[in-house]
Protein backbone atom coordinates (compact mmCIF):
# COMPACT_ATOMS: atom_id res chain seq x y z
CA UNK A 1 0.00 0.00 0.00
CA UNK A 2 1.09 3.58 -0.56
CA UNK A 3 0.73 5.02 2.98
CA UNK A 4 2.47 1.98 4.57
CA UNK A 5 0.02 1.98 7.51
CA UNK A 6 -0.81 -1.31 9.28
CA UNK A 7 -4.21 -2.66 8.28
CA UNK A 8 -6.18 -5.79 8.99
CA UNK A 9 -7.06 -8.07 6.06
CA UNK A 10 -10.74 -6.98 6.14
CA UNK A 11 -9.91 -3.27 5.77
CA UNK A 12 -7.51 -3.77 2.85
CA UNK A 13 -8.67 -4.00 -0.76
CA UNK A 14 -6.61 -5.51 -3.50
CA UNK A 15 -6.21 -3.55 -6.73
CA UNK A 16 -3.97 -4.71 -9.52
CA UNK A 17 -2.28 -7.18 -7.19
CA UNK A 18 -1.42 -4.65 -4.47
CA UNK A 19 -3.24 -4.19 -1.14
CA UNK A 20 -4.53 -0.65 -0.48
CA UNK A 21 -6.43 1.06 2.33
CA UNK A 22 -9.67 2.97 1.56
CA UNK A 23 -7.92 6.38 1.68
CA UNK A 24 -5.17 5.32 -0.73
CA UNK A 25 -7.73 3.79 -3.09
CA UNK A 26 -9.70 7.05 -3.00
CA UNK A 27 -6.59 8.99 -3.90
CA UNK A 28 -5.84 6.57 -6.73
CA UNK A 29 -9.36 6.96 -8.07
CA UNK A 30 -9.15 10.75 -7.97
CA UNK A 31 -5.68 10.90 -9.52
CA UNK A 32 -5.45 12.07 -13.11
CA UNK A 33 -4.28 9.30 -15.42
CA UNK A 34 -1.38 10.57 -17.48
CA UNK A 35 -1.89 9.40 -21.01
CA UNK A 36 0.95 8.81 -23.43
CA UNK A 37 1.37 11.43 -26.12
CA UNK A 38 -0.02 10.55 -29.54
CA UNK A 39 3.39 11.22 -31.03
CA UNK A 40 4.95 8.61 -28.71
CA UNK A 41 2.39 6.04 -29.81
CA UNK A 42 3.01 6.87 -33.46
CA UNK A 43 6.78 6.63 -32.97
CA UNK A 44 6.64 3.32 -31.12
CA UNK A 45 4.23 1.68 -33.59
CA UNK A 46 6.20 2.84 -36.66
CA UNK A 47 9.57 1.92 -35.15
CA UNK A 48 8.31 -1.52 -34.04
CA UNK A 49 6.86 -2.13 -37.52
CA UNK A 50 10.18 -1.18 -39.15
CA UNK A 51 12.08 -3.46 -36.75
CA UNK A 52 9.71 -6.38 -37.40
CA UNK A 53 9.88 -5.92 -41.18
CA UNK A 54 13.68 -5.64 -41.13
CA UNK A 55 13.80 -8.65 -38.78
CA UNK A 56 11.83 -10.80 -41.24
CA UNK A 57 14.08 -9.81 -44.16
CA UNK A 58 17.21 -10.32 -42.05
CA UNK A 59 15.99 -13.75 -40.94
CA UNK A 60 15.69 -14.88 -44.57
CA UNK A 61 19.05 -13.36 -45.50
CA UNK A 62 20.86 -14.91 -42.52
CA UNK A 63 19.24 -18.29 -43.13
CA UNK A 64 20.22 -18.21 -46.82
CA UNK A 65 23.81 -17.23 -45.97
CA UNK A 66 24.15 -20.02 -43.38
CA UNK A 67 22.54 -22.57 -45.72
CA UNK A 68 24.99 -21.50 -48.43
CA UNK A 69 27.92 -22.40 -46.20
CA UNK A 70 26.96 -26.10 -46.19
CA UNK B 1 2.42 -22.22 -9.77
CA UNK B 2 -0.78 -20.23 -9.08
CA UNK B 3 -0.57 -18.73 -12.59
CA UNK B 4 -0.42 -22.22 -14.15
CA UNK B 5 -3.95 -22.17 -15.71
CA UNK B 6 -2.93 -19.11 -17.73
CA UNK B 7 -0.12 -21.11 -19.31
CA UNK B 8 -2.80 -22.53 -21.63
CA UNK B 9 -3.19 -19.06 -23.21
CA UNK B 10 0.56 -18.89 -23.66
CA UNK B 11 0.75 -22.36 -25.24
CA UNK B 12 -2.17 -21.72 -27.64
CA UNK B 13 -0.73 -18.39 -28.81
CA UNK B 14 2.84 -19.70 -29.06
CA UNK B 15 2.01 -22.82 -31.11
CA UNK B 16 1.44 -21.10 -34.51
CA UNK B 17 4.70 -19.16 -34.08
CA UNK B 18 6.78 -22.21 -33.17
CA UNK B 19 5.19 -24.40 -35.86
CA UNK B 20 5.80 -21.75 -38.53
CA UNK B 21 9.42 -21.52 -37.38
CA UNK B 22 9.66 -25.30 -37.83
CA UNK B 23 8.17 -24.94 -41.34
CA UNK B 24 10.71 -22.19 -42.14
CA UNK B 25 13.66 -24.35 -41.10
CA UNK B 26 12.19 -27.33 -42.97
CA UNK B 27 12.00 -25.24 -46.15
CA UNK B 28 15.54 -24.00 -45.51
CA UNK B 29 16.92 -27.54 -45.13
CA UNK B 30 14.97 -28.61 -48.22
CA UNK B 31 16.48 -25.80 -50.28
CA UNK B 32 19.95 -26.36 -48.81
CA UNK B 33 22.74 -24.41 -50.50
CA UNK B 34 20.21 -23.14 -53.10
CA UNK B 35 18.25 -21.28 -50.38
CA UNK B 36 19.21 -17.89 -51.87
CA UNK B 37 17.17 -18.84 -54.98
CA UNK B 38 14.03 -19.44 -52.86
CA UNK B 39 13.85 -15.94 -51.36
CA UNK B 40 10.15 -15.49 -52.17
CA UNK B 41 9.15 -18.77 -50.52
CA UNK B 42 11.25 -18.17 -47.42
CA UNK B 43 10.21 -14.50 -47.31
CA UNK B 44 6.52 -15.50 -47.42
CA UNK B 45 7.01 -17.86 -44.47
CA UNK B 46 9.01 -15.16 -42.64
CA UNK B 47 6.09 -12.72 -43.06
CA UNK B 48 3.71 -15.33 -41.58
CA UNK B 49 6.18 -15.83 -38.71
CA UNK B 50 6.09 -12.08 -37.96
CA UNK B 51 2.25 -12.12 -37.85
CA UNK B 52 2.21 -15.18 -35.59
CA UNK B 53 4.93 -13.55 -33.45
CA UNK B 54 2.59 -10.65 -32.65
CA UNK B 55 -0.04 -13.14 -31.42
CA UNK B 56 2.63 -15.00 -29.41
CA UNK B 57 3.84 -11.73 -27.84
CA UNK B 58 0.30 -10.93 -26.71
CA UNK B 59 0.02 -14.41 -25.18
CA UNK B 60 3.33 -13.91 -23.37
CA UNK B 61 2.15 -10.52 -22.08
CA UNK B 62 -1.05 -12.06 -20.68
CA UNK B 63 0.90 -14.86 -19.01
CA UNK B 64 3.50 -12.46 -17.58
CA UNK B 65 0.67 -10.38 -16.10
CA UNK B 66 -0.84 -13.55 -14.62
CA UNK B 67 2.53 -14.38 -13.04
CA UNK B 68 2.86 -10.88 -11.63
CA UNK B 69 -0.67 -10.90 -10.19
CA UNK B 70 -0.19 -14.41 -8.75
CA UNK B 71 3.08 -13.29 -7.16
CA UNK B 72 1.32 -10.45 -5.37
CA UNK B 73 -1.82 -12.33 -4.29
CA UNK B 74 -0.65 -15.94 -3.87
CA UNK B 75 -3.90 -17.01 -5.58
CA UNK B 76 -4.84 -17.72 -9.19
CA UNK B 77 -5.62 -14.39 -10.88
CA UNK B 78 -9.03 -13.90 -12.48
CA UNK B 79 -10.37 -12.09 -15.51
CA UNK B 80 -8.34 -8.93 -14.86
CA UNK B 81 -5.37 -10.83 -16.31
CA UNK B 82 -6.74 -10.19 -19.81
CA UNK B 83 -6.46 -6.43 -19.29
CA UNK B 84 -2.82 -6.03 -20.30
CA UNK B 85 -2.10 -2.27 -20.38
CA UNK B 86 -1.76 -1.10 -23.99
CA UNK B 87 1.37 0.91 -23.17
CA UNK B 88 3.05 -2.17 -21.67
CA UNK B 89 2.12 -4.35 -24.65
CA UNK B 90 3.34 -1.76 -27.19
CA UNK B 91 6.61 -1.39 -25.27
CA UNK B 92 7.01 -5.16 -25.20
CA UNK B 93 6.44 -5.49 -28.95
CA UNK B 94 9.08 -2.79 -29.49
CA UNK B 95 11.70 -4.35 -27.22
CA UNK B 96 11.04 -7.86 -28.55
CA UNK B 97 11.38 -6.70 -32.15
CA UNK B 98 14.70 -5.01 -31.26
CA UNK B 99 15.96 -8.13 -29.45
CA UNK B 100 14.96 -10.34 -32.41
CA UNK B 101 16.89 -8.08 -34.75
CA UNK B 102 19.89 -8.30 -32.42
CA UNK B 103 19.57 -12.10 -32.45
CA UNK B 104 19.53 -12.28 -36.26
CA UNK B 105 22.48 -9.89 -36.59
CA UNK B 106 24.53 -11.78 -34.01
CA UNK B 107 23.55 -15.29 -35.13
CA UNK B 108 27.08 -15.88 -36.44
CA UNK B 109 28.54 -15.26 -32.97
CA UNK B 110 27.45 -17.70 -30.26
CA UNK B 111 27.75 -15.04 -27.54
CA UNK B 112 25.35 -12.70 -29.34
CA UNK B 113 22.59 -15.32 -29.30
CA UNK B 114 23.06 -15.80 -25.53
CA UNK B 115 22.87 -12.03 -24.99
CA UNK B 116 19.73 -11.82 -27.13
CA UNK B 117 18.13 -14.63 -25.08
CA UNK B 118 18.98 -12.78 -21.84
CA UNK B 119 17.54 -9.50 -23.13
CA UNK B 120 14.42 -11.27 -24.47
CA UNK B 121 13.81 -12.47 -20.90
CA UNK B 122 14.36 -8.96 -19.54
CA UNK B 123 11.92 -7.58 -22.12
CA UNK B 124 9.07 -9.74 -20.79
CA UNK B 125 10.14 -9.26 -17.16
CA UNK B 126 10.10 -5.46 -17.36
CA UNK B 127 7.03 -5.26 -19.64
CA UNK B 128 4.53 -4.23 -16.95
CA UNK B 129 6.85 -1.58 -15.54
CA UNK B 130 6.16 0.50 -18.68
CA UNK B 131 3.29 2.75 -17.67
CA UNK B 132 3.66 5.12 -20.62
CA UNK B 133 4.57 4.62 -24.26
CA UNK B 134 8.07 5.78 -25.05
CA UNK B 135 10.82 4.90 -27.51
CA UNK B 136 13.63 4.97 -24.94
CA UNK B 137 12.08 4.11 -21.57
CA UNK B 138 11.53 0.33 -22.21
CA UNK B 139 15.21 -0.06 -23.10
CA UNK B 140 16.33 2.04 -20.10
CA UNK B 141 14.24 -0.22 -17.84
CA UNK B 142 15.83 -3.31 -19.36
CA UNK B 143 19.36 -1.98 -18.86
CA UNK B 144 18.55 -0.95 -15.27
CA UNK B 145 17.59 -4.54 -14.44
CA UNK B 146 20.40 -6.13 -16.45
CA UNK B 147 22.36 -8.18 -13.92
CA UNK B 148 24.23 -10.20 -16.45
CA UNK B 149 25.54 -12.93 -14.15
CA UNK B 150 22.02 -13.93 -13.04
CA UNK B 151 20.60 -13.52 -16.54
CA UNK B 152 23.32 -15.67 -18.09
CA UNK B 153 22.69 -18.25 -15.37
CA UNK B 154 19.03 -18.31 -16.37
CA UNK B 155 19.97 -18.71 -20.04
CA UNK B 156 22.16 -21.73 -19.21
CA UNK B 157 19.48 -23.27 -16.97
CA UNK B 158 16.81 -22.90 -19.64
CA UNK B 159 19.13 -24.19 -22.37
CA UNK B 160 19.51 -27.36 -20.26
CA UNK B 161 15.73 -27.33 -19.71
CA UNK B 162 15.25 -27.26 -23.47
CA UNK B 163 17.36 -30.40 -23.93
CA UNK B 164 15.45 -32.16 -21.12
CA UNK B 165 12.10 -31.11 -22.64
CA UNK B 166 13.20 -32.44 -26.06
CA UNK B 167 14.18 -35.79 -24.54
CA UNK B 168 10.87 -36.00 -22.68
CA UNK B 169 8.83 -35.14 -25.76
CA UNK B 170 10.72 -37.69 -27.89
CA UNK B 171 10.12 -40.32 -25.18
CA UNK B 172 6.42 -39.38 -25.01
CA UNK B 173 6.10 -39.79 -28.79
CA UNK B 174 7.88 -43.14 -28.57
CA UNK B 175 5.51 -44.28 -25.83
CA UNK B 176 2.43 -43.26 -27.83
CA UNK B 177 3.71 -45.07 -30.93
CA UNK B 178 4.49 -48.17 -28.87
CA UNK B 179 1.02 -48.09 -27.25
CA UNK B 180 -0.67 -47.50 -30.62
CA UNK B 181 1.14 -50.49 -32.13
CA UNK B 182 -0.89 -52.70 -29.79
CA UNK B 183 -4.15 -51.53 -31.38
CA UNK B 184 -5.16 -52.90 -34.76
CA UNK B 185 -6.24 -50.72 -37.66
CA UNK B 186 -3.40 -48.19 -37.38
CA UNK B 187 -0.36 -48.15 -39.62
CA UNK B 188 1.78 -48.15 -36.48
CA UNK B 189 4.75 -49.99 -38.09
CA UNK B 190 5.21 -46.99 -40.42
CA UNK B 191 5.07 -44.57 -37.49
CA UNK B 192 8.34 -46.00 -36.19
CA UNK B 193 9.99 -44.69 -39.34
CA UNK B 194 8.42 -41.26 -38.96
CA UNK B 195 9.05 -40.69 -35.24
CA UNK B 196 12.81 -41.17 -35.28
CA UNK B 197 15.83 -38.88 -35.20
CA UNK B 198 16.35 -39.61 -38.91
CA UNK B 199 13.20 -37.67 -39.76
CA UNK B 200 14.09 -33.97 -39.98
CA UNK B 201 10.48 -32.80 -39.57
CA UNK B 202 10.04 -34.85 -36.41
CA UNK B 203 13.19 -33.30 -34.92
CA UNK B 204 12.00 -29.80 -35.80
CA UNK B 205 8.59 -30.50 -34.23
CA UNK B 206 10.24 -31.84 -31.08
CA UNK B 207 12.37 -28.69 -30.88
CA UNK B 208 9.30 -26.46 -31.39
CA UNK B 209 7.43 -28.44 -28.73
CA UNK B 210 10.35 -28.11 -26.31
CA UNK B 211 10.33 -24.32 -26.73
CA UNK B 212 6.57 -24.25 -26.04
CA UNK B 213 7.01 -26.46 -22.97
CA UNK B 214 9.85 -24.39 -21.47
CA UNK B 215 8.39 -20.95 -22.24
CA UNK B 216 5.98 -20.69 -19.24
CA UNK B 217 8.83 -21.36 -16.80
CA UNK B 218 11.13 -18.96 -18.66
CA UNK B 219 8.60 -16.11 -18.48
CA UNK B 220 7.73 -16.79 -14.83
CA UNK B 221 11.44 -16.84 -13.88
CA UNK B 222 12.07 -13.46 -15.53
CA UNK B 223 8.95 -11.85 -14.03
CA UNK B 224 10.04 -13.02 -10.56
CA UNK B 225 13.63 -11.90 -11.23
CA UNK B 226 12.57 -8.34 -12.21
CA UNK B 227 10.08 -8.08 -9.31
CA UNK B 228 12.69 -9.27 -6.80
CA UNK B 229 15.25 -6.83 -8.17
CA UNK B 230 12.69 -4.01 -7.86
CA UNK B 231 11.76 -5.07 -4.31
CA UNK B 232 15.44 -5.01 -3.33
CA UNK B 233 15.80 -1.51 -4.77
CA UNK B 234 12.83 -0.11 -2.83
CA UNK B 235 13.39 -2.14 0.35
CA UNK B 236 10.06 -3.98 -0.10
CA UNK B 237 11.78 -7.31 0.47
CA UNK B 238 12.93 -6.20 3.95
CA UNK B 239 9.45 -4.88 4.74
CA UNK B 240 7.90 -8.21 3.67
CA UNK B 241 10.46 -10.10 5.76
CA UNK B 242 9.63 -8.03 8.87
CA UNK B 243 5.94 -8.63 8.25
CA UNK B 244 6.53 -12.38 8.05
CA UNK B 245 8.56 -12.31 11.27
CA UNK B 246 5.87 -10.27 13.03
CA UNK B 247 3.17 -12.68 11.88
CA UNK B 248 5.21 -15.68 12.99
CA UNK B 249 5.73 -14.24 16.47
Amino acid sequence: MTCAKMLCQECATQWDGIWHCAACLGLKRGAKVERSALLSWFGVVIFAAILLYTGARLMVWTAAVIAGLF
Amino acid sequence: MTAAPWAAVLVVTALPYRLLQAVFFDQLFEAGSNAAKYGNLLGGTANLIVISLLIALWGRAVYARACRLALGRRTTPGRETWRVPAAALASYVLTSAAVLLLAYISVFTCLGILLAAAFAGLAIGTMELNERVSLGQPFRLMFRHARMAILMGLVVVFACGLVVAMANLAAAFGLVVWAASGIGGFDAPHWHLLFTGNNRRFLLLILAGAFVAVEPFWIAAHVVFVRKAGAEERGDDLRAWFEELRRAS
